[in-house]
């Protein structure tokens, strides 16, 4: 790794050829199976094709995006790192501006501009990154001393993290704060710093479970959810239902009877159970391992790049993907708590699929400058 | 190489551990994943499809039951269930809240019901289709319809405690408990997978197994018979105010129940308003002294051991001594029946006559009839709740008991015993079993018949048809007068039996009024029984209550059966009596005798134990079944200055009144000619005496 300068012109290469299969691969999948899993219930309301529009469209405005970011130098980005990051912030606090934010079941994760809505904590999770990666890759901050490397990153993500709970939206929140300290960690951070903070957080995680009723029913009831099938169970044994019924082959794309009202938001946080279903442990898995295969890219383009922000900004960007994708597939198999959150590039929600090809256009573009 | 601030090799090395991190989890993922869909995929999908699979039951439709001739007399009608899927209802509190007012329900009760953690739970049963209709419109989320049929009484209370009632599931009494297998058929379910909104799956597998209709119910009892027996126990219900009647008819020859009540009773459709006692089906349930009816018995094998000669001579002194004790004739007071022959006997009900005839057919043999006639066993009758009665051991049988059952009494038995018992003394001999359901019909329309049982031949044919002249003759010379319709042949025996308490000892003044008779004499195709359980108002006398209500009944049960008057009348009854002299008897056995054999009746005015006066007078010559009116008075109870109550002057002629109203000592005040159509004061009002009463006369349908 040698320099880190803009106006040092490296030799352009073409972009991850695997993380770009990987991804239009996922996008397809997804733009499938949100319209399978959402007819149904959307057939009650008279429109069963309104998620697949809506798929297809920010499919196609996320792929531009992707386009373009992968071909914008991401060293021009630092640039627009803090003004992203302040802009973000005061958009999480839109959430809470009435006529701006708007409620959905009983939380305020969403903001309507013009037609749209959007949530912004995934325009926040780039911009955290590019925060991160940026400040920690200065050259005048030395990692291993925690209170010039680790601590200010930690506090802006703090911040953020608490606006993002009072939402409130712990799945997001827990992926953004480990994403974070997932860049921290590969910057360099001493591992007894790192302990010892993972220590002081067990507390405060503690809190955020017991502080709400419904978090630790949740938390309990993923660990026997047949105690209370009715109530705190009901959703872990839907999934498990779903996911149990596919099999080895799956009982048919669209065949799934799980998406039919049995399963909550079967198009979003649960569509991997709708997937389980109807494509069986051969899809559910072929489905992983080309999450997999993006992540092990990731991590590559991360380990290549042509310099320590590119190479912290890889890193953050498939950690990212990495821990919400994990967390999805954790929470649908029984083996999490039960907490919302989307399956990267599949489930159906604009932002978070425009932004996470956004931020794999990136990847796509700190690819073209490493080391191969 | 610039200074670095990020150490590549530590980056390097945490990169390549994060990188195993997330293989190791991925890894754990697939593993978790082949746990869930191939180790326990099939227990998983089972659930699963128990999940998306509901059931609905689809109730069978309850047997009907009919009369004989086809009437219905339970059937089902159409009405709906609402239950509720406490899963599926998001906001129980506003269910709860709308359905409440709809059903007529408490909201916190509902409330709870949704609260229950179960698949469903009904919310209310058996509703019309209105209410159902009402919360359809609301279109509430997790809320369901089942038909379910509702059992109705189109007769409302007639033969309510023979039928019995069905609760919310299952028959309670009566024929639908009994035959609660038959009735109830066999409930079908509809399978069907649906959404988790209970909406049917696209592609979901729906099976019906069809409910199979219960059997219908077709009943040896007459419905128009039944109406008659009823209204006739009403009237007297309302009239003398028994506490109990029961009342039953049946073709002698088959044992076939034509029409079978009790009363109080309670009506089917509303039976929870109504006491317990009322559900049973009383003369089934309740166990009675016969008394006189059960002479019947003696006299049977007496005639049959051929110890019974019409015409020889007996002398009644008016008590018999047996084994040193006295036991006496009702006509004791009077020094006894005197010089009789052994047919006044019967129809005079003597009581050392019929002792003497015990003890020539002697005890051991005595109860061989009384067994033979079913007496301490039961009938066997098809309905639940059927008793025994009680007959002396053979340990406590000792003279004085024959003596005694000889006559009816220290024995106890159902009202079906001693009519099934008098059916095989008339019959020709014939012991059959009673029966109440004549067929039953499945629903395919098959139908399996039960006919008649014989259990044993118990006397000859001819002392059967010597029993039934006798019987004849206590109608048209006996103390059955008042139960005689003219132009009929017919036979029957009163009975006056104390009401025997708890301990056995007899209650003072409570008395069970019973007759027991059949038409048309020659070819007995009805008998009917009546007992009148201690009547408040009016005469307790067998004669004067039970025997005019068998008339009545009879009489309208013969005209229905078109049943034409006897063309050869081998005994008549002259239509015209003469009315003896009442006044200064006393209301005893001996008055009540001078009465029954004219076939006169009694109608008391006042209170007291004395007849001070009567209308019409003694010598005059009224039809058969006249009422005499009596004054009574001389028990000093009523005093002068308490005032008097005034009588009932219906339909009675000027005359009459006027008599009535000077014998109480109130003055009359009448307008118009004809009978009493209206009075001032009411009748029952208490007035001082001399008061004046205001009287209108009209003839009758002049108004």
């Amino acid at each position: 790794m040698t320099g880190n300068s803009e106006n040092r012109i490296r030799k352009k290469k073409e972009a991850d050829f695997i993380i770009l299969f990987a991804t239009l691969t996922l996008v397809a999948i997804g733009i499938v199976m949100v319209f399978s899993a959402s007819y149904y219930v959307l057939h009650e309301r008279n429109d069963p094709y309104l998620h697949l529009r809506r798929q297809v469209m920010w499919a196609a405005l996320g792929m531009a995006g992707m386009f373009f970011f992968s071909n914008v130098s991401y060293w021009k980005l630092k640039r627009w790192t803090n003004a992203l990051l302040i802009f973000s912030f005061l958009l999480l606090l839109a959430v809470f501006v009435p006529g701006l934010g708007e409620e959905i079941y009983g939380a305020q994760r969403w903001i309507r501009i013009g037609g749209f809505t959007g949530q912004p904590s995934d325009l926040a999770k780039i911009a955290l990154i590019l925060f991160a990666a940026a400040y920690l890759a200065r050259r005048d901050i030395r990692v291993n001393r925690f209170v010039e490397g680790p601590l200010p990153v930690m506090a802006v993500m703090v911040i953020f993290v608490a606006v993002i709970l009072k939402q409130p939206d712990l799945g997001t929140a827990v992926a953004i704060a480990g994403t974070v300290m997932v860049i921290i960690f590969v910057a360099g951070m001493q591992l007894w710093q790192l302990f010892l903070i993972v220590l002081a957080a067990l507390p405060a995680m503690a809190y955020l479970v017991f502080s709400e009723s419904y978090r630790l029913q949740r938390w309990l009831s993923f660990l026997d959810p047949w105690a209370d099938p009715l109530k705190t169970g009901y959703q872990v044994i839907q999934s498990l239902y779903a996911i149990g019924s596919g099999g080895l082959f799956g009982i048919g794309l669209g065949f799934g009877r799980q998406k039919m009202f049995y399963l909550p938001e079967p198009h979003s946080d649960f569509i991997y159970s709708v997937i389980g279903e109807e494509l069986g442990f051969i899809g559910a898995v072929t489905i992983l391992l080309l999450f997999f295969l993006l992540f092990w890219r990731g991590i590559k383009v991360a380990l290549m790049a042509a310099d320590g922000y590119g190479s912290l900004l890889a890193t953050g960007i498939t950690a990212m993907i990495a821990l919400q994708t994990l967390m999805h597939v954790g929470v649908t198999t029984g083996s999490l708590p039960v907490t919302g959150i989307n399956l990267p590039l599949i489930s159906s929600g604009g932002s978070s699929l425009f932004f996470t090809l956004c931020s794999i256009g990136i990847l796509l573009n700190i690819s073209k400058y490493a080391d191969r | 190489m610039n200074r670095q601030t990020l150490s590549n090799i530590t980056v390097r090395k945490r990169l390549i551990f994060f990188f195993i991190c997330i293989a190791a989890l991925v890894f754990a993922f697939i593993c978790r994943l082949g746990w869930l869909q191939l180790v326990h995929g099939q227990e998983l999908r089972e659930k699963a499809w128990e999940q998306w699979t509901r059931t609905n039951v689809a109730r069978a439709q309850r047997g009907n039951i009919y009369d004989r001739n086809g009437e219905l007399l339970a059937g089902s009608s159409a009405s709906l269930s609402i239950l509720a899927r406490p899963g599926q209802i998001a906001d129980k509190k506003k269910t709860a809240k709308e359905l409440a007012s709809i059903l007529e329900m408490d909201e916190n009760r509902l409330l709870e019901l949704l609260g229950k953690e179960i698949d469903s739970v009904y919310l209310k049963r058996q509703m019309d289709e209105d209410v159902a209709q009402e919360i359809r419109k609301l279109n509430l989320e997790g809320v369901y319809f089942t038909p379910e049929p509702k059992r109705i009484y189109p007769h409302g209370r007639l033969a309510s405690q023979l039928l019995g009632f069905v609760g919310t599931d299952e028959g309670l009494a009566g024929l639908e408990y009994q035959y609660e297998a038959e009735l109830k058929g066999q409930d079908g379910r509809i399978e069907l997978q649906t959404d988790a909104k209970g909406k049917r799956l696209p592609q979901g597998r729906e099976v019906f197994f069809p409910p199979e209709r219960g059997a219908d119910l077709i009943l040896t009892i007459d419905q128009k018979i039944q109406f008659i027996l009823e209204r006739e126990m009403d009237r007297v219900m309302l009239e003398s105010q028994p506490k109990s009647i029961v009342a039953l008819a049946m073709d002698p020859h088959t044992g076939e129940i034509l029409g079978i009540a009790g009363k109080p009773d309670f009506d089917p459709n509303d039976y929870a308003s109504y006491p317990q006692e009322n559900w049973k089906l009383t003369p089934i349930s309740n166990t009675f002294e016969p008394g006189s009816t059960f002479k019947l018995v003696t006299l049977s094998a007496a005639l049959e051991e051929g110890h019974y000669n019409a015409n020889e001579g007996f002398f009644c002194r008016g008590y018999a001594k047996v084994a040193g004790t006295t036991i006496g004739c009702w006509t004791r007071d009077r020094g006894g029946h005197g010089a009789i022959d052994f047919t006044q006997v019967v129809l005079g009900s003597c009581n050392p006559g019929f002792i003497e005839l015990g003890e020539r057919i002697g005890p051991d043999k005595l109860m061989e009839y009384v067994h033979a006639f079913g007496f301490g066993e039961k009938t066997g009758v098809d309905i639940a709740g059927e008793s025994t009665g009680i007959l002396f051991t053979p340990e406590q049988f000792g003279p004085v008991e024959a003596a005694t059952t000889a006559f009816g009494q220290g024995v106890s038995c159902t009202p079906l015993q001693q009519a099934v018992a008098v059916s095989a003394m008339i019959n020709g001999g014939y012991l059959v079993k009673p029966y109440i359901v004549k067929g039953l019909r499945d629903s395919e329309g098959n139908i399996t018949e039960y006919g008649p049982q014989l259990i044993r031949q118990v006397v000859s044919a001819e002392t059967s048809a010597e029993i039934r002249r006798i019987m004849e003759l206590v109608v048209t010379e006996g103390s059955g007068k008042n139960a005689y319709i003219e132009g009929y042949r017919m036979g029957g025996k009163t009975g006056t039996a104390q009401k025997v308490g708890e301990g056995g000892r007899y209650i003072d003044g409570e008395h069970i009024l019973s007759f027991i008779g059949f038409a048309p004499a020659e070819d007995p195709k009805i008998l009917l029984y009546i007992a009148v359980d201690t009547p408040q108002v009016g005469p307790q006398w067998g004669s004067q209550v039970s025997a005019p209500m068998f008339r009545r009944m009879m009489e309208s049960i013969l005209q229905y059966l078109n049943i034409p008057p006897s063309t050869v009348a081998e005994e008549t009854v002259p239509t015209i009596v003469e009315v003896p002299d009442l006044t200064g008897l006393s209301l005893d056995d001996h008055t009540y005798n001078l009465l029954e054999t004219r076939g006169l009746l009694i109608r008391f005015i006042g209170s007291g134990e004395t007849i001070l006066n009567q209308t019409p007078k003694a010598g005059a010559r009224v039809p058969l079944h006249t009422e005499v009116l009596v004054y009574l008075g001389g028990s000093g109870e009523e005093g002068e200055d308490k005032g008097v109550t005034v009588p009932d002057l219906q339909g009675k002629s000027m005359r009459e009144a006027g008599e009535i109203l000077n014998w109480l000592g109130l003055r009359i005040n009448s307008t118009g000619t004809g009978v009493v159509v209206r009075q001032d004061p009411e009748a029952g009002t208490q007035v001082p005496a001399g008061s004046v009463v205001d009287v209108e006369f009209a003839v009758p349908g002049d108004e």
